[in-house]
Parts: structure tokens; sequence; C-alpha cells
């Protein structure tokens, strides 16, 4: 409820859709604009300069992450994906196309209100550049490299700095596989996802009270991690 | 019947044709020619019964030839006067003619009858998967109409509590459609074999967290056991599929064994494998039932009682095959199920060193 009154663009071609979500974002306080195609929706939002926009993979005239593309050509708005389960493989190119999060249709709404939330909040902190994070009971400067717990040194290699690093860009939201390989080894690596897989395994046994049942370093199966703070939703 | 490469009865006659000889020479001491010959013929039957018209033909002929050089003085030649085995040579072809011609009707027939035991099962299952569908579906769209029409018709005369509660039965019985109908496609897509895994590299660990995750709300009535190492080494898997098949599992356990009893899951290297059991105390399966859970629509001992249209294992299982492991439910001593598959563990993939 913290960010009222921004205005929000729905993508979507089946009316029924857009009828609830724009009952339930207006319930919400936010201001829904509405575009029933891709084409549209690219215009709509150059013109209604929306503080966000959510998208639909399955639109009929355009391709979902072309609508994204073209989105992230000139803004850095948040951009959430609507797609459905058999969809896996556009999903994560809808990610790694700049899109900021997704919601796997059938979805309840407070799912989606929780991801709108956390990007806007995200599009918002971005900008003033937040380096510390906390887990728990883990502060972890991303800045200075520093990381304690109760006043104890919490020692992580310069690696596992780069990869919280990497993840705390996505805070709270997904960051692809293709992301943070890119992000901490270098493109050539994109492809190396086992490197991943070991260094989670290490932040997670430094970092997380269970580490089989995580709190903070969440695994989207097949899609890659998301990074959730204290006190984040 | 197997399949056979074209000139592996070729070879069967040859063979046999030298094992006979091998027998006949051993006979030779005591025995007549009438009766050694009768060796020979039983190996034109032998391989009439087993291979093609045509090897059965080439044995009678290498027989007659053999018996001719080895046996018929003079021995170590065809002599032309030996006409006589002409006739030898004939029976034994019209021999070969006659059962190989027999073992074909016979070969067409079980080949058909086959072919008509599978179309009865394709069958079977296109109507129990109707039957369930109707089942499975029927009730909760009866509700979903049933519910909302109230909220929207009558909603003024309702109370708020009666709106919310009609409201969240529409939500969620809505949920356990979707989750049905998924379950139909996902089987539907395994069977087609339009199922392109996307293998990469994974651990059991995260996928077992996710799906912990996600169930939250369905293990809540049980009491889960996580009992996982935390060394396992990675799998070349479509994670995304091994999710699911694990999420299956451990659906299953808990939709068909009593509130408040343990779940177990677990996990462990054996041989080049990985094996992960989800393991209840759910009064267990009967002895027959061990064998058939895994299969298409199987409830259990009571048919119809609980929900779910009983394709969970199914899928679990071929996604497992997809991956080249197995599924397989046995009984535990202590009263209970223990469900396990496994996939096979690949060399480790190499990682880079940390710089300092």
């Amino acid at each position: 409820m913290s960010e009222p009154r921004a205005t929000i663009l729905v993508i979507e071609d089946e009316p029924e859709i857009r009828r609830f979500l724009r009952a339930s974002l207006g319930a919400e306080g936010y201001r829904v604009a509405e575009s029933s195609g891709g084409r549209r929706g690219t215009i709509d939002a150059a013109t209604h300069k929306p503080d966000m926009a959510i998208v639909d993979l399955g639109l009929p005239d355009l391709d979902g992450i072309q609508v994204i593309r073209t989105i992230r050509e000139w803004s850095a708005m948040p951009i959430l994906i609507l797609s459905a389960r058999s969809h896996e493989k556009s999903k994560i190119e809808a990610l790694d196309a700049g899109a900021d999060d997704y919601v796997t249709k059938p979805f309840a709404v407070g799912e989606l209100l929780a991801r709108v939330r956390v990007a806007l909040r995200h599009s918002v902190r971005s900008a003033s550049g937040e380096r510390v994070l906390m887990l728990g009971l883990t502060r972890i400067d991303l800045e200075a490299r520093l990381a304690t717990r109760d006043g104890d040194d919490v020692r992580l290699t310069p690696i596992e700095f780069r990869l919280l690093a990497a993840l705390a860009r996505h805070l709270g939201l997904v960051a692809t596989h293709r992301q943070l390989l890119t992000a901490v080894w270098g493109p050539s690596h994109a492809e190396d996802t086992h490197y991943l897989r070991i260094y989670m395994k290490q932040l997670r046994d430094k970092l997380e009270i269970d580490p089989v049942q995580p709190q903070y370093l969440l695994t989207e199966t097949g899609i890659g991690y998301r990074l959730v703070a204290s006190g984040e939703s | 019947m197997e399949k056979q490469r074209p000139w592996d009865g070729y070879l069967w006659a040859a063979g046999t044709t030298a094992g006979c000889t091998l027998v006949a020479l051993a006979m030779r001491p005591r025995f007549d020619l009438v009766n050694i010959a009768m060796v020979y013929l039983l190996a034109v039957v032998f391989v009439a019964l087993r291979h093609s018209r045509g090897a059965a033909v080439t044995t009678a002929l290498l027989c007659v030839v053999t018996l001719d050089i080895i046996f018929v003085p003079p021995v170590g030649a065809i002599t032309v006067d030996d006409a006589q085995y002409l006739l030898t040579f004939a029976i034994m072809v019209a021999v070969a003619l006659v059962i190989s011609r027999l073992m074909e009707d016979v070969r067409r027939k079980s080949h058909a009858q086959a072919q008509l035991a599978i179309e009865a099962e394709t069958e079977r299952i296109r109507s129990t998967l109707l039957a369930s569908i109707s089942h499975d579906l029927r009730t909760p769209l009866a509700v979903l109409s049933g519910a909302s029409s109230s909220l929207a018709q009558q909603g003024e005369q309702l109370t708020a509590a009666e709106r919310q509660a009609l409201a969240e039965s529409v939500f969620r019985q809505s949920r356990e459609m979707a989750d049905h109908v998924a379950k139909v496609l996902e089987m539907t897509r395994l069977e087609g074999g339009s199922i392109e895994l996307r293998r990469d590299w994974a651990s059991l660990v995260e996928i077992a967290g996710a799906v912990i995750e996600r169930l939250r709300e369905r293990l809540a009535t049980h009491r889960l056991i996580v009992e996982i190492p935390a060394d396992l080494p990675l799998i070349r898997v479509d994670a995304g599929l091994i999710e699911q098949a694990l999420t299956n599992l451990l659906e299953n356990a808990a939709r068909h064994t009593p509130e408040g009893t343990v779940v177990r899951l677990g996990a462990r290297t054996s041989g080049n494998e990985l094996v992960v059991s989800v393991e209840d105390y759910g009064g267990g399966l009967a002895e027959c039932d061990v064998d058939r859970v895994f299969t298409k629509f199987h409830h259990g001992k009571v048919e119809g009682a609980g929900s779910g249209i009983g394709l969970g294992l199914a899928i679990a299982r071929a996604i497992v095959r997809l991956h080249g492991g197995r599924a397989w439910a046995e009984r535990v001593p202590s009263g209970g199920t223990v469900f396990r598959f496994s996939v096979p563990l690949e060399p480790a993939p190499p990682m880079p060193p940390e710089p300092a």
C-alpha cells in the first residue's frame, strides 16, 4: 500500500481476465490502463507512461516477448508476465528479455498483488541504490563486502559476494540462471548452471538456518533463484 | 516374437547343420545311415520352427550335402549315383516348407491378437479416463456454477460471511480442477512423446526444497521429516519435471494416509544412481497393489474415494522413465508404503577454481 495511485498497464487479450485484474488492482488503489493486444500495448506503454506493465505471454497479435523487448528499448518500468504452465521456455525467454517477474495462470489474486508490490518497490529502490541486506540476523554490506551475524564475521568468498550482489539487483524478484551466470562468471559461462548449484549451496550453508528449506535464497526450479530479504514479501 | 536381423536365420542354418554333424559323427559307430539322416531332419524342423522359409530350405540343402559328403560312402565326395538322396532332399525341403508355412500362420495370428489386446487396453484407458474426468470434474464444476450463480443472483440477500464462504469454495474448487486438468494434459503430453527433456545440472536438495515450499499447505496435515544428505551429487535432469514427479509422490502420500501421520522424504546414492524415497505410515498397500500402484487410474483399494484421478503416480513414473530411471513401491514392515524413484548419475562437471 506504500505506492498509492501507481498506474499499471495491463496488456491482455482475454476480457474476463482484464475484468478481474481491473477490479482487484483497483481495489488496492492502483490506477489501471488496459490494452487488448500486443501492438496496442506497446503504443499505450509509451503514451500512458505507466509505472508498471503486466503482460500476458500468450497474446494473439504480437509475441509477449516482443512486447517486452520493445518496452525495454526505452523504459526500465517493472514488467510482470502472466504465463501458462505449459510455456516454461518462453517464460525464461521473457525474463531474459527484461521482464522482472512472472505469475503462472491460474493464480490467486494475493499472489499477483504481492508480485506487483515487490516489483514497484524494487523500481523505486534501484534508483536509490540500497546496498545493505538483512537476511534474518545476518547483515550483509555488499559494497564493503562484509557480512556479520550477531557481531561475528560470516566469511563469504569474493564469488559468493558477487553472486549475492547479482541476486540483490533483483531483490524479491526472480533472477534467471543466465542473468546470474553472466553477472558473476561472464557471458562465456552463461550455460554453466552447475556453478550456480555449487555456490548457491555454499551460500545457503552459510546464511540459511535450514539449507534444505531456505527462507532467503529461494529456488525457482528450472528458471533461476529469488532472493527474499527480511521484511520483504 | 523378438526382432531378428534377416541374415540371422542363415547363420542358424549353418550353425544347426554343423551341430547336427557333430552329433551324427558321434552316432556313426553305432547307428545306421537312416537314423543319422533323422538327426538332420530334426535340424530342418528346428530351423523351420524358428526362422524364415529361406533359412529352412537352406538348412535342408546344407544337411543333404553334408550327409552325402560325410556319411554316404564314398566319404568325402558327392557321388552322382546317390540320386536317391535327391529324395531325402525333397522330403527335407517339403518338411521345411510345411513347417515354415504353419509357423507363419501362427505368428500372424499372435501378432493380430497382440494388436487387439493393445486396442482393448487403449479403449479401457480411454473409458476409465472419461469416467474419472466426469467424476472428478463434474463435482467441482457443479460447485463452481452453483456457488458463483448464487453470488451473482442472490448476492444482496446473503450475509457477508456466506458470500465469503461461497467465494472461497469457488476458489478452492477451481484450484482443484486446474490441478486435475493439468495432470490429464501432462499425462497426454508424456505419453504422446512430445516432451523434450531440458536437461541441466540440478541439485536434488534444491528441487526438494522447492517442492516442500510449494506443498506447504497440503502437507500441513502431516508430519514431514526430511532426510536428505547435504553432500548429494548433482544430477543432470529436467528439474521442472523431476520437481513434478516428487510433488506427485508427496501429494499422494498426503492424500492417502491419515492426518497426523509421518511422511518421510529421503534421498541417497546407490551405485551410479540417485534414489529418492517418500515413505508413509498409512497402513500400507495390499501385495498386489504394490505392483499396480504406478499404473494409470489406480486408486488403491477404495475406488472413487478420495480425490484425484489416480494419474499422479503414473505421471511420476513416466517422467522418471524418460530420464532413464525407475519408479517402484515397497511395503515397509512398520505398516506403510515407500515409493522410490531413481535417476542415473553422471560424472560431475568441472568447477572453476575460486580466485583467492
